[in-house]
């Protein structure tokens, strides 16, 4: 029997070991090409090991110092490009839209779920549906329209049009959690509170928030992983530094001739690590929020 | 006395119902205003859109012509060629995606010492945005410097290295392979939570009348994920259908239709031929194409009756 036992034992672990490494590989690649020289990039076969570990590409990404094997390749091709000097522009932009975004979904997206959940009132059923109804439309069938709108607006690239876009494509699945959410909490505290002549909104914001917040930092990391990640909407609707995101400027260096490969893993790595950190911080959070938005 | 006490507390009464009447719409209509401007108006638009001749090379010229954008995005021969690209890509991705993230969850239940640590990582593919898993596999799949050629080599398994995006036999399931990594976590999340409502009384009643790992598994197991499993393919395939972030690092279509799904020959016709009433057609197509998977779901998994 315990034979039996070690054995399986054995197995698991392999397969969870296994299973680590598909997850991890990936990601650590990118790491390495990131400190690799180009030149090693290329020998065959791989170096999974850098033999001289460099942090130059990382240098000149935030110091604009261009790395010295570079400069010693002359003048066949100078795989840089100063495309890559943007990235921190770009993590900046997308730190300021995503942030924002999550505020207004914890504000705007608790104010109206606490409502749906609590309140009744003419037309609520159909307010309810409207909001949700909309993230049944596919992306691609509003992206001309929201082009023209923006337009119209004077939003085009502009990180104000970012904020308010993904809020409106955030905020129904963070309303449709939140409402499920708080519909979970017992109401009685909140009933003999309003009967003590406190008024809705000062149940929410004195008994209802402090206690709903593994549910508000669900949503949170939802709306922030969302409008970090976003890529259609924000790739035809920034132009410049002012607004280029992350994932935008990324996708940029990609596909530039002139990047070195080890620079566009750079891009690469440094537009992960935030949301692979929140991942793993809110890592509770996140799952309950998917578990309880999709059902069990 | 009493009168002037009346008279005081009346109005404040009076403005405090007036306050609780207006609070559920204040509430609520920041966010009704917003997802009408950003989703339901563009959705209206695009419907007006879809019947009109609307190329942005020809601005002023609009005229009515009903379902022509239609007939011509069906009739183009990418259309074809794309639905053909997208049913495989849906083929290839969902039921692997479905499979593996069952897979892991049964691992990820195991209680073993160690295991939260491998659901901790589960999440992180799904994580980072997909243009960074895209450059990530591109590097990855590379002719020249990919490090999966680089890996196989090593282990003995082919001699030279493989440019896996950029043969035209080989890019579907390079693409898939990519979309796989990226898309397991979610469905491996849904069956662990599923898993974790099934009372372990019912396996060891199972166990004590004999039945056998598998048995279990398929009678106990299965059955009791179906929800999980239902809410799974649905969504998975409309995933799977509207990529488009992967395909833009990965192929870009290519080589030659390769890889041109659905969801980018819509993206090509309206950004690159600037045609947005065909580009606004097509995904009214593929929104209908999403309904229909979903109603074969609905009537491939079975239901479990509706009790209390």
């Amino acid at each position: 029997m315990t034979r039996v036992d070690s054995r399986r034992g054995a197995i698991l672990y392999l397969c969870a070991i296994l299973l680590a490494f598909y997850i991890l590989a990936p990601f650590l690649w990118s790491l390495i090409a990131s400190i690799e020289l180009e030149t090693e990039l290329f020998i065959k076969p791989t170096h999974f090991i850098p033999q001289q570990p460099t942090f130059a590409n990382y240098l000149y990404v935030f110091t604009g110092q261009i790395p010295a094997e570079y400069a010693e390749r002359g003048l066949l091709r100078s795989p840089i490009t100063q495309e890559a000097r943007f990235i921190p522009q770009g993590l900046a932009n997308s730190f300021t839209v995503a942030l924002s975004v999550t505020v207004i979904n914890l504000i705007f997206g608790t104010l109206a779920a606490y409502t749906f959940a609590r309140e009744r009132f003419r037309g609520k059923t159909a307010a309810y549906f409207f909001v949700l109804g909309s993230r049944l439309l596919p992306a691609v069938a509003v992206a001309i329209p929201i082009y023209i709108i923006m337009k119209n607006l004077n939003l085009l690239d502009t990180k104000l049009g970012l904020v308010l876009m993904h809020s409106a494509f955030t905020l129904p699945f963070s309303i449709w959690v939140l409402t499920l959410y708080f519909q979970s909490l017992p109401s009685e505290i909140e009933d003999a509170a309003l009967i003590d002549g406190c008024d809705r909104f000062g149940v929410l914001k004195n008994i209802v928030v402090p206690i709903a917040a593994p549910g508000l930092a669900a949503i949170g990391a939802f709306a922030f992983l969302f409008s970090y990640n976003e890529f259609l909407f924000a790739l035809f609707t920034t132009q410049s530094l002012n607004s280029k995101t992350i994932p935008v400027m990324i996708s940029a260096i990609g596909s530039n001739p002139d990047a070195s490969y080890t620079l566009i893993a750079v891009g690469i790595t440094l537009s992960i690590i935030a949301p692979i950190a929140l991942a793993l911080v809110f890592r509770r959070y996140i799952v309950s929020g998917l578990v309880t938005s999709f059902g069990r | 006395m009493v009168t002037k006490a009346r008279i005081i507390t009346l109005p404040a009464r009076l403005s405090k119902t007036r306050q609780l009447n207006a609070y559920p719409w204040l509430t609520v209509v920041p966010v009704l205003v917003l997802v009408a401007f950003f989703t339901i108006y563009p959705f209206a638009y695009a419907a007006y859109l879809s019947t009109h001749k609307y190329l942005l090379i020809q601005p002023g010229n609009n005229p009515f012509i009903g379902t022509r954008n239609f007939e011509q995005v069906i009739g183009d021969e990418l259309f074809g060629v794309s639905t053909r690209n997208a049913l495989v890509f849906i083929a290839l991705t969902v039921p692997a995606v479905t499979a593996l993230g069952l897979a892991v969850a049964l691992l990820a239940n195991e209680k073993l010492r160690g295991m939260g640590i491998l659901r901790a990582l589960i999440l992180l593919p799904w994580s980072i945005p997909l243009i960074s898993t895209g450059i990530i596999w591109k590097l990855l799949l590379h002719g020249n410097i990919g490090a999966l050629s680089g890996a196989l080599m090593e282990l003995g398994v082919i001699d030279s290295y493989i440019p896996w995006l950029s043969k035209t036999d080989l890019a579907m399931y390079s693409v898939s392979f990519a979309h796989i990594w990226r898309e397991f976590p979610l469905p491996a999340i849904l069956f662990l939570a599923g898993l974790q409502t099934i009372p372990a009384e019912l396996y060891d009643a199972a166990a004590v009348d004999g039945a056998n790992a598998w048995s279990r598994f398929i009678h106990i197991t299965l059955p009791l994920l179906r929800a999980p499993l239902l809410v799974i393919l649905i969504y998975e395939t409309m995933i799977s259908f509207s990529v488009f972030d992967l395909v833009y690092a990965l192929t870009g279509g290519g080589p030659g239709s390769a890889t041109t799904l659905l969801s980018w020959y819509a993206y090509t016709a309206t950004f690159k031929f600037l045609n947005l009433g065909q580009g606004a057609a097509l995904s009214f197509i593929m929104a209908a194409g999403i309904i229909v998977f979903i109603l074969l779901y609905l009537k491939l998994v079975p239901q479990e009756e509706v009790s209390i």
